[in-house]
This record gives structure tokens, sequence and C-alpha cells, in this order.
């Protein structure tokens, strides 16, 4: 917000000296003075139009070059954190069979992969805590944690390849220590680059707020500015005009016109900054962002499967944490997973009557393509769900398990591949309007740290330029 | 005078070009000097109303931890009980500013007030008679009387969610389910672990912790819808609250005895709006 202080009055020997020039009855003094208001007033309109353009050079700079591309960087992290753990949780479902899914070997390389890439966020530390202290230390404490939590992870694959089970749950020695390693990362880790993303989605939302309101105020400013500039020159001019009979003073009025091209510029300018930056924001950001927590979440709740096959002694939590979590990427009112699965086909083939990310997005489709993403979305998330109905039917039914676990492992994993995919693929779509528009919103800022003030002192010499030959007549 | 008048309009634009986004009552939480915040009375460690009308537990010194760090300026916190069943309309009424109460956040509640945290995620476990042996998990309730809380979602995810068929034994508070389980009125009370560590502390030896939680239970602050502002403040607070190490002392110093496996690290947020 943008602060517009009242000048405090002026001290009694400045006031003095400007009443003294006031009385100055002379037609000249009296011309001099009110060259004298149009300069001040130039400086005034140029002041409030420098801090309204401001506004907006530091709302794209916030939300277009820090916080906004933070929320992709820090969803990124979460994902790759998530996803090892997910790889861990598959690998050591598999056990010793080799033909399950794409493969023990793969979830081993895509763990890596993974880690690789959450060290390597997290060791730019800087560049992810943007030279907030606080930050920084939230980056390093993950960095421990991770080690940690690493640490564990390696226990828990050496000793299940060397008891090497057939696949299913393994040992409880194994099982515990995995369950050491997914509590690290799911109460200590994660929790961390989650709030990270929200940290900056709340920079985001409050800048714009102010930002966006200021720059519509600023409008405001520069119009009155610029009226009372305008006024001036136009009362320099009748008063140039009755006192010396002329019809009209050319330099003045070209002074005037000037001010007035300056005004509606500097108001059309600031209009369509104020438009890029609501764009960016509501067509581009929010998406980006609750979208980017629907992927964050995703990933979670599917790792849940997972670990819901691994761990028999906790199955009921990481069922119940599954419906938790698919409630908050689609919403449809159910009290538990089989009525869910019947409402989430019933409501997304109607089209409506669900909430959560998905339901949010499907409410405010504004740009091209975005409703074919959504609905390919939509489709792939009820084939995720069918499959975990399957998974979980088969699991309970005797002699189930195994064919549960190829379906895991199998279809399911191609099937939230593709789920995921499309979701990145929606995700760009906003992306892209927020990038769009955060350029326009630069392209159409450049130059005015230059144009501003050379129209100002352009306007300025003009008046002085018109009034000078009046001014000479005295001599 | 005249420039304080123009320096008052101005500072009335100002103030009206930057609100944020404010409560079903219109006003932020941020904005608030005093909040009334919504507490039960009867779960020892948590909220528990005193004989001399004070309230103790780890949920009230939560609120008072939050009302003095929210970030615009230090609040002075009222408390107010609100039961269970009443915690969703004290929101969207405005009758209560916030409900910290061992309230989770779940999908349904949040279709009605919105919430900032969590600020601790706890497990739904199940206590019984230590007499009682025949029961090791959840399924074992089917057929057992099971202690319903009105406006709970407990006793809902051992019959709805996991499909066990228990029979139901209405009661009006937790402190009710214990004196019933005590005096074998019902079998069995599965609620959240830190409210049930409350009631076994009391209880000694008579009665025990099944220990096979079904559930994490998201303790969220309840907040009115559309205060988007207030929310962040409050997640703002909680993030200090771990990070100064409040969070464990507090922890610590409620459920330290109980020999429950406490998370110290602060819980994944919610997110406002």
């Amino acid at each position: 917000m943008t602060m517009t202080e009242v000048p405090p009055s002026r001290p009694p020997a400045v006031r003095a000296g400007v009443a003294r020039m006031v009385r100055i009855r002379s037609l000249p003094g009296k011309i001099r003075a009110i060259a004298f208001l149009s300069v001040l007033a130039v400086a005034a309109m140029f002041t409030v139009s420098w801090f309204a353009v401001s506004d907006a050079r530091d709302g794209l700079r916030v939300i277009g070059h820090d916080a906004g591309p933070q929320v992709v960087a820090t969803g990124d992290l979460y994902y790759a954190l998530s996803d090892m753990d997910a790889q861990l949780a598959a690998v050591l479902l598999m056990g010793r069979e080799q033909n399950l899914g794409s493969g023990r070997a793969k979830a081993l390389q895509v763990y890596d992969q993974r880690r690789s890439q959450a060290h390597r966020a997290l060791l730019q530390g800087s560049n992810l805590a943007r030279n907030d202290p606080a930050e920084q230390q939230t980056a390093r404490s993950m960095l421990d944690a991770l080690g940690r939590y690493e640490e564990f992870a390696g226990q828990a694959l050496q000793l299940d390849q060397r008891q090497s089970h057939t696949a299913g749950p393994p040992g409880q020695e194994v099982r515990s220590l995995y369950t050491q390693a997914t509590d690290i990362m799911k109460l200590d880790v994660l929790p961390k680059a989650y709030n990270l993303t929200l940290d900056n989605g709340t920079t985001v939302r409050r800048t714009y707020e102010s930002k966006h309101s200021a720059v519509l105020a600023g409008r405001v400013w520069v119009l009155l500015a610029g009226l009372v500039l305008i006024v001036i020159l136009l009362a320099l001019q009748a008063y140039l005009a009755v006192n010396f009979r002329r019809l009209i003073n050319p330099v003045l009025a070209i002074a005037t016109l000037a001010t007035v091209v300056l005004i509606g510029g500097t108001i059309g300018l600031l209009t369509s900054e104020a438009n890029h930056l609501k764009k960016a924001k509501g067509d581009g950001f929010d998406s980006v962002l609750s979208l980017s927590r629907a992927r964050a979440i995703s990933n979670n709740a599917n790792a849940d499967e997972t670990r819901y096959l691994l761990d028999p002694t906790l199955a009921d939590t990481y069922e119940q944490v599954y419906l938790d979590k698919s409630q908050e990427i689609l919403y449809v009112p159910a009290g538990n997973l089989g009525e869910y699965y019947q409402q989430v086909d019933a409501k997304v083939a109607k089209g409506s009557g669900f909430m959560g990310f998905l339901g949010v997005e499907a409410q405010h489709v504004t740009l091209p393509g975005q409703a074919t993403a959504l609905s390919r979305t939509l489709d792939a998330y009820r084939g995720v769900q069918h499959d975990d109905a399957g998974i979980r039917r088969l699991s309970t039914t005797p002699g189930g398990r195994h064919t549960a676990i190829v379906l895991r492992t199998g279809t399911a994993s191609q099937d939230f591949g593709s789920y995921d995919q499309r979701l990145v693929t929606l995700t760009a779509i906003h992306q892209k309007a927020f990038t769009d528009a955060i350029k326009d919103g630069d392209d159409g800022l450049n130059g005015w740290n230059i144009a501003l003030p050379v129209a100002a002192v352009l306007i300025a010499i003009l008046v002085l330029v018109g009034v000078r030959p009046r001014l000479s007549e005295f001599r | 005078m005249r420039v304080g008048r123009i320096g008052a309009g101005l500072a009335l634009a100002v103030a009206l070009a930057g609100c944020g986004t404010a409560g079903a009552s219109g006003q932020s939480i941020a904005d608030k000097d005093t909040l009334t915040i919504g507490v039960s009375k009867d779960q020892p460690g948590l909220g528990l109303r005193k004989p001399d009308g004070t309230f103790a537990g780890f949920d009230i010194d939560v609120a008072r931890y939050l009302g003095a760090h929210l970030e615009k300026k230090p609040k002075k916190v009222d408390f107010k009980v609100v039961q269970y069943s009443d915690r969703e309309s004290s929101v969207q009424t405005g009758k209560v500013d916030l409900v910290i109460s061992s309230y989770s956040i779940t999908p349904e509640r949040k279709t009605k007030v919105a919430f900032a945290g969590p600020y601790y995620v706890a497990h739904q476990d199940t206590l019984v008679r230590t007499s009682d042996a025949g029961i090791h998990n959840v399924r074992d309730l089917a057929g057992r009387r099971l202690c319903a809380v009105n406006g709970s979602v407990s006793w809902q995810r051992v019959t709805k969610e996991r499909g066990v068929h228990a029979s139901l034994v209405q009661a009006a508070t937790y402190g009710d389910c214990l004196t019933k389980l005590t005096s074998n009125a019902l079998d069995a009370i599965s609620t959240d672990d830190l409210i049930l560590a409350g009631f076994a502390a009391q209880k000694g030896r008579s009665v025990r912790f099944v220990n096979a939680p079904i559930s994490d239970e998201r303790y969220g602050v309840g907040i009115a819808q559309g205060d988007v502002t207030g929310c962040e403040d409050i997640n703002k607070a909680i993030t200090e609250m771990y990070l100064d190490g409040t969070a464990t002392k507090l922890l610590k110093k409620w459920f330290g005895a109980t020999g429950l496996n406490l998370t110290t690290t602060v819980p994944q947020f919610e997110g406002c709006g």
C-alpha cells in the first residue's frame, strides 16, 4: 500500500517568501507566480505518476519474478520429495519379483533421480529462500531431515534385499525402518516444502491486493494532479490573452496539449498494468498454485495406496488419509471410499456438483484449451479412483493380494502417470497465461522510467518558453 | 483544522483501498483487538474448565500463544465454551471468532468453515477397560457398544468409514463416555489419542489404549470462510510457535507423561482460501 502523506505545513519563513512573491502587484510578477505554480503542478503530476508506475513495477516484480515463480520451484521440490518416498514404498512392496510394473530396477532409478532433484533444489537454498533467514533455516533443516530419511531408506532397502521376500508386505524389521523413514518425510520434510509453497502464495496474494488497488488509486491521483495543471495552464493562457490582447499563446497551448496526452497515456498505462496484474493472478497464478497443490497431494495419496498394501498394521490409517486427500483434490460428499467412488463417477459425468482443487478449477474456465485439458484430467482422475477401488477390493479378498499388487504396480501406476501428465498439461495452460500477462506488463512499462521525467521536464520548459517573450516585453 | 480533516480523509481512503478479505461478519480477525475463542470445557489435557472458571490445557495454551503472536497486534483472548455439535455454527454466526477445540479438519466441515493450521496432527485410537482383553483393533468393535458423541467425527470413522457394525451409545461429552465406560454401560471410546491420553491419566490402570491408530486427525483453527488474511496470520503464528520451541514445550507439558509419540515439527498446513 502506498501511503499518501500530507506534506508538513510550510515553515513561516517560506510562507512569508511566497506571500511576498504573490503580493507583487506588477504584471510580470504575477506571470512569474503563475508560471512557478505551473512548474510545481508539473512536479506534482510527475511525482504521483512515478509512484503509481512504481507500484505496478513492484507488483510485477514480486508476482512475476519472485514469489510467483517460487511457488513452482517449491511445488517441484515437494513433488520430487514425495515421489522419492512413493518409489521407495513401491520397491519394498515388489520384493524380489522383477516383472512387476516397470520393475524394481526402474523404480530405484526414479528414486535416485528424484533424490538428486530434491538435493539440487535444497542446496540452492538461497534460490529457494529468497534471502529470508527464516526460510534459509527451513531449507537447511529440510536438508538435515532428508539426510536422516535417506539413512533409514538405505537401511530398509538393504535389509529388504537381504531378506528377499515375495511381492507384498516385507518383514517386520523392514516395515519398521520404512515407517521411520516415511514418518520423517511425512512429518518433517514434506510439510516444510508445502508450507513454503503456501507462504509464497500468501506473498503473491497480499502483494496483488495492495499493488493492484494502489495502481487503480494511482489513476485517480494522476487525473487530479493533471487537472490541476491544466486549470493552471488555462488560467495562465487566459491571463496572457487578457493582458496582452493576443488570442492564444501557441507554446503554452502545446504544453497544455502535451499534458492532456501525458495524463491520457499514464492513465491508459495504469489501467492496462492493473489488468495485466489481474490476469496474471486470476487466470494464471491462482490456478498454478492450486493445481500444483493438487499435484503434490495426488502424488502423496497415490503413495498412500502403495503404503496401504505395504503395511497391514497401518492400513486403516493409510486408507483414511487416502480418502481425506482425495476429497481435498476433488470433493464430493461421501462418508467412506465406497461412496466416494460412486459420487466421483456421478458428479464428474454430470460436470458439476464437486469442489476441491479440481472443482474450483472447473468453476473458473477462462482460457482457450482449458476446458478440454480439464475434462481429460477429470477423466483420468476417475480412472485412478477406479483402480483404487479395484486394488482395495482385491487386497481384502482372500488370495487376491498378489493380483492387487500386480494392479498397483502395473495398470494403476500407468493410469496415475497419465493423470499426473494431464494435470501438468492443464497447469501449463495457466502457467502460460501467467507468463504472458507478466511479460505484457513488463513490456508496457518499458521506457516509462525515462518517458515520464522527460515529458515532465519538457512540459515545464514549454511553460517557461511560453511566458518568456511576454516577460521580456517588460525589460 | 482543515489539514487534519484532509489527513483523516486520506487515512480512510487508504484504509478502504488496502482492506483485506474479511470474514462473514465483515471484519478480519487480524483487525480485532479481542478474540473470542471457542474451546471445550471437558477435555483434560486439551481444554478443561477448572472450578474457578478459568481454562487449562494444550488447546488453551495454543490459543493464548496465537493471540499474543498475531502479526498486527497482540490480542486479548476471551474463551467461550462451544459444544462439539455447535462448532461450525458458532463460527458461521460469529458467536466466536475462532474455534480451538481438538477440531479436526475434515472435507465436510470445510464446506462450512475455513481452517488455519493444523497446529497438531493427532491419531484416532481406542480406549477400553483393561479387563476387556477381546479388543485388539477397531474391527473387533463389531457388535460391541461404542460411545458416540454428538458432533464428533470419531465414531463415524469406525462405523461409517470402516463399516464396522458397532452399536452406538449416545453421550454428550467424552467425560460422559468415560463414566459410561468404567460403569460398563459401553465397551469402547474411539477418538483422538490426545483426548484419550488425558482421560487415561485420570483413570489409571482401569482403562487401556488398544494402540491401533486408524486416522490422522489434523487439529485446525476454525475461522470464518473468507477471512483469508486472518487465516494466513494464524498460520504464520503457528510456524513461529514451532520455530521458537513453544510447541515442543507445550506438548511436553501436557502430554509428556502419557508415553504418546509426540511430533514436534510444524504440520503441513491446509492452506487459506
